[in-house]
C-alpha cells in the first residue's frame, strides 16, 4: 500500500474555516419544514450532508444514487458550496 | 480545450439555463462510464446525452496503468476524514485529467481539496462551474461589461443549480474578472 500524502497544517486549518462556512450556508438555504416530513432515512441523509456537504456518504446513507440524492437535495432547499 | 468531467459537477451545470454553452468552451470532454453510471436527474442524462451525441462528451477509455494510478491515489489520499466525499468515479476523473492534461470540471470538495496539495496532482487545473463561466467571459461567449453583470450571471447560475461559491473562490475569481475587465 502506497504511504499516506498529508495535506500541511495550515491548509488543514485554512478548510476547517471553510467548513464551518459552507455549513452554515447549507444550514440557512434548508427547507427545514420539508425535511421534518420526511421519511427517516431521507431525512437522516440530508442531515447528514448538511453537516458534512458529502453527497456521496449522503446518498449512501438514502439508499439512493448520487444523482438521485440530488434531486432530494434541490427539493429540500439546500445548497451545495464548492 | 479538453475536459474531463465528474457526475458533480454534471448533475449542476445540467440544471444551468446556459448548459449549452458548455460544448463551445471545449473541445472535447472526456468521462469515465462509472461517472455516466451515475447520473439520475432527467436533467443531468438528457444533458449528457445531447452531448454524447454531438460527439463532445467522449467516454474516456480506461486502462490497466490508470486502475494502479488510481489505487495508488485511494490508498495515499481517500482514508484522510478531512477530504470529504473521495470516492472511485471522482478519482478516476482526477487520474483521467492527470494522465490527459485535460481540465478536471468538478464540484467535488474533497477533489478540489486534493488537487491543492497532492504533488503529483498539483498541476491538475481543476474548474467548478464559477471558473467555467470566468473562462466563458474571457473566450467571448458570455458577454459582461462589469463586475456587477458577471455576478449575475452567477447569480443565475446559483438559482438554476441550487449552488453557492466560498467567499474565497467568489473573490479570487471577481478579482481576475476586474483585471480582465479593466484591460
Amino acid at each position: 500500500m502506497a504511504g499516506k500524502v498529508r495535506p500541511p497544517p495550515e491548509l488543514v486549518r485554512e478548510w476547517e474555516r471553510e467548513d464551518e462556512e459552507f455549513r452554515e450556508l447549507r444550514r440557512r438555504s434548508a427547507d427545514w419544514k420539508y425535511i421534518e416530513g420526511l421519511e427517516p432515512r431521507a431525512r437522516l441523509a440530508l442531515l447528514a450532508y448538511i453537516e458534512t456537504g458529502d453527497r456521496y456518504l449522503a446518498a449512501k446513507l438514502a439508499g439512493l444514487t448520487l444523482g438521485e440524492f440530488d434531486e432530494l437535495r434541490v427539493k429540500a432547499g439546500v445548497v451545495c458550496v464548492t | 480545450m479538453l475536459g474531463v468531467v465528474d457526475a458533480c459537477f454534471l448533475i449542476d451545470w445540467s440544471r444551468y439555463r446556459r448548459r449549452d454553452l458548455l460544448a463551445s468552451l471545449f473541445e472535447a470532454i472526456l468521462m469515465h462510464e462509472e461517472v455516466l453510471a451515475q447520473l439520475r436527474s432527467p436533467s443531468a442524462v438528457d444533458f449528457a446525452s445531447c452531448l454524447l451525441v454531438r460527439g463532445v462528451l467522449r467516454l474516456y477509455p480506461w486502462s490497466t496503468a490508470e486502475e494502479e494510478l488510481y489505487i495508488q491515489l485511494r490508498d495515499e489520499v481517500a482514508l484522510d476524514p478531512r477530504i470529504p466525499s473521495l470516492e472511485r468515479p471522482d478519482l478516476l476523473c482526477l487520474v483521467i485529467a492527470r494522465r490527459t492534461g485535460a481540465v478536471l470540471l468538478t464540484e467535488n470538495l474533497g477533489i478540489l481539496r486534493v488537487v491543492q496539495f497532492h504533488p503529483a496532482y498539483s498541476r491538475v487545473t481543476a474548474w467548478t462551474a464559477l471558473e467555467v463561466l470566468e473562462q466563458m467571459v474571457y473566450r467571448g461567449l458570455i458577454e459582461v461589461g462589469s463586475v456587477e453583470e458577471f455576478l449575475n450571471i452567477v447569480s443565475e447560475y446559483c438559482e438554476d443549480a441550487k449552488h453557492v461559491f466560498s467567499s474565497r473562490r467568489m473573490k479570487d475569481v471577481t478579482g481576475r474578472v476586474r483585471a480582465w475587465l479593466g484591460r
